[in-house]
């Protein structure tokens, strides 16, 4: 996913918030909606109610927090500090909830002696998803948060609230489980 | 809930997916202004669940008389089954852009080929299956002996 | 190195680690089978993820939002916001241009020459804010940083003047000259006032010139603008252009590569009092994808003259499913913006 650069937050924006500005809310919050709404979505086994749900509580946080904020430079921090909250807090209220059977999706696209160019992306992209719902969850959150908003080490270790190493270290456990389970399944274009 | 879904619509995907295509555009015709920037848009046809049609596609080009090859990154547009294609390969040489979809069972083909002044709408090709490597080499070989606008 | 750097592979990988630290995890990955593979199935854990496309945020989330809010004891925010709105109200127009003023400044770079900032010339860099003007002569040109969301060049003999600096409107005033506007962001958040109505970004790039007697030309590169002036709107995809005028707003787009007979006899339908002959002109000459000046033209022509311009539309390219010839000689909103959204696929 290509991060959009034209969507970065400015100051001025955050300024108008911060001064009650209901239009800058707005402006903010298209900015920011999708790439949250995906990386809750996603987090949340696709279940779209949910992943509604911690976009609401993400997004009210930040309007009624917003005073509080100080500095612009790491408000993306800040924010995905929100969104990794929600979507943790979210997580622990649903355990119960199914989660995709992995293995065997997997297992009934990538059988033995099915050649690669077989498989549509559909079904890749239906295992990856399931992949991803597999991880984790404080691995789940990490991968998706570098991959939707692409922040730099130091910023995810602020947003999950960790060291850079756990950052990195749960990186690299979370793709090398999505790359062992999704072996030979997914390819490049 | 994915699987639900998919199972819920998969009939009105079957009846639909007949005719699955691609119909492409300048940038304008998505309606977003995140695709000001694109080469070109597309949107798929004869698909009933449109965001759920896996998309791919690469930039296939001849560069120096080298055969090359670019994995694009197709960028989904708000409006589903609208996508846009970005010039992620070299400014050099000559480039038709491969794209590959499926809908439910169907699958959907195009050689879309750009000249230095965009995409050559008459001179695309569809396919009710993916590209084959010697469709792609004949709109190379066209575009290198002058079929670029 | 003598252990596995199992943890830091990711950060390797992402080019995440300082130099010297990444080296030595290179030349043990050259030798490291078993990290060596690592590194393989991490490259294709993060490769699949491509295979997840961003989702739109639905539309009923932010009306959510809005009623929690408003839901709120009158300490939270929404609330001061109204009372914030009326006393601005009661204060007034003076109190209002004071804070306009004090808004955010833009900053202007020089191009070429010595362009003037109020009474200030730009040696290299300066600010311009809300209520000041920045003129070029003959030999100059700038760029003014438009917020966050893009920039405008200032080309030779030009008088702009900066109206609104906010995050929700970034207007501008050209009273004469030529402006070239690249801009980044959602629609309707950059203006630009002329004498002839008003240019709406809806996320492209531009230029749009006006001459002394405030005739002008918008002529679009990439992405949408609307011109609007009275209620009479002309919608610009990219390749396509529109003359404005003073008391007559935006002409009927064309796009640049359309037949010069066709071009000439909308000038005069739109703006000389042109009538059926010009017409004519225009309906015959019309390719498939001039149907964005037919669109155009279906609400511009006297009402008996509709079925002519409908006529011509249908047989240059299929209806529409939704479109009705009855609706659209009615001009119905929505099925013209449904025909029009259909036939932007083909310009």
């Amino acid at each position: 996913m290509v991060p959009l650069s034209d969507r970065e937050i400015s100051a001025e924006i955050i300024n108008s918030c911060r001064s009650g500005d209901r239009d800058a809310f707005r402006a903010l919050y298209d900015l920011y909606k999708d790439r949250v709404y995906s990386i809750a979505l996603y987090f949340s086994h696709g279940d779209a109610a949910a992943a509604s749900d911690i976009t609401q509580q993400v997004f009210l946080k930040l309007m009624t927090g917003i005073a509080q904020f100080r500095g612009d430079a790491e408000f993306s921090t800040w924010l995905y500090r929100l969104v990794v909250n929600a979507c943790m807090d979210a997580g622990r209220r649903q355990k119960s909830a199914a989660v995709f059977s992995v293995d065997r999706q997997v297992d009934t696209i990538a059988g033995p002696g099915s050649p690669e160019d077989d498989y549509s992306r559909k079904q890749i992209a239906s295992s990856v998803r399931a992949a991803v719902s597999a991880l984790p969850p404080k691995f789940r959150v990490a991968v998706l948060l570098r991959y939707f908003e692409d922040l730099s080490y130091e910023q995810m270790a602020k947003a999950l609230q960790c060291s850079m190493g756990t950052v990195a270290s749960r990186l690299s456990r979370g793709h090398r489980i999505l790359g062992e389970r999704l072996k030979g399944l997914v390819r490049r274009p | 809930m994915w699987r639900l879904g998919i199972s819920a619509c998969a009939v009105a995907a079957l009846v639909l997916a007949e005719g699955f295509t691609f119909n492409i555009a300048s940038p304008v015709a998505a309606q977003d202004f995140h695709a000001k920037g694109a080469a070109f848009v597309f949107r798929t046809q004869g698909c009933a669940e449109p965001a759920k049609a896996a998309i791919s596609g690469a930039a296939e080009g001849i560069v120096k008389g080298e055969r090359r090859s670019v994995a694009l990154k197709i960028m989904m547009m708000g409006k589903p089954g609208v996508y846009a294609v970005y010039h992620e390969w070299p400014a050099e040489g000559d480039w038709v852009v491969n794209l590959k979809g499926t809908c439910a069972d169907s699958i959907a083909g195009a050689i879309v080929p750009v000249g230095p002044k965009g995409f050559i709408r008459e001179s695309s090709k569809f396919f009710p299956r993916p590209a084959t490597d010697a469709e792609i080499d004949a709109a190379l070989k066209a575009l290198t002996t002058g079929g670029g606008k | 190195m003598t252990r596995h750097p199992s943890r830091e592979l990711a950060a390797y990988i992402d080019r995440q680690l300082p130099e010297s630290w990444a080296g030595r995890i290179e030349r043990h990955v050259a030798e490291c089978t078993r990290c060596g593979n690592e590194c393989d199935q991490i490259r294709a854990g993060m490769a699949s993820l491509e295979n997840l496309p961003m989702v739109e945020a639905p539309d009923g989330i932010w009306s959510a939002i809005e009623r929690q809010l408003q839901a709120r004891p009158s300490r939270e925010p929404w609330r001061r916001w109204a009372l914030a709105a009326a006393l601005a109200v009661v204060i007034g127009l003076a109190y209002w241009g004071v804070g306009r003023r004090s808004g955010v400044r833009w900053e202007v770079v020089r191009l070429a020459g010595t362009p003037v900032v109020g009474s200030k010339p730009i040696e290299a860099s300066g600010h311009i804010g809300a209520g000041e003007w920045i003129e070029t002569n003959a030999r100059s040109r700038a760029a003014v940083k438009i917020g966050e969301i893009g920039s405008v060049d200032v080309e030779p003999n030009t008088r702009v003047r900066v109206l609104v600096t906010r995050p929700s409107e970034h207007r501008l005033a050209l009273v004469r000259g030529e402006i070239r506007a690249k801009i980044s962001a959602p629609p309707r958040l950059f203006f630009v006032d002329t004498a002839a109505g008003t240019a709406v970004d809806l996320g492209c790039e531009y230029a749009l010139q006006v001459d002394a007697d405030g005739f002008g030309r918008l002529e679009v590169t990439k992405g949408w603008v609307l011109f609007q002036w009275k209620g009479l709107e002309s919608l610009v995809p990219a390749g396509a252009s529109c003359r404005t005028r003073p008391q007559a707003g935006p002409g009927i787009p064309y796009f640049d590569d359309a037949p010069e007979n066709v071009k000439q006899a909308l000038e005069r339908y739109a703006f000389e009092k042109g009538g059926g002959d010009d017409l004519s002109v225009i309906l015959a000459g019309a390719r498939v994808r001039d149907t964005l000046t037919l669109w155009h033209l279906l609400s511009r022509v006297p009402v008996d003259e509709r079925g002519r311009v409908y006529e011509r539309m249908a047989a240059l390219t299929p209806v529409p499913a939704g479109v009705s010839r009855d609706q659209a000689l009615k001009l119905d909103a929505e099925t013209l913006k449904r025909w029009r959204e259909e036939l932007a696929w083909t310009w």
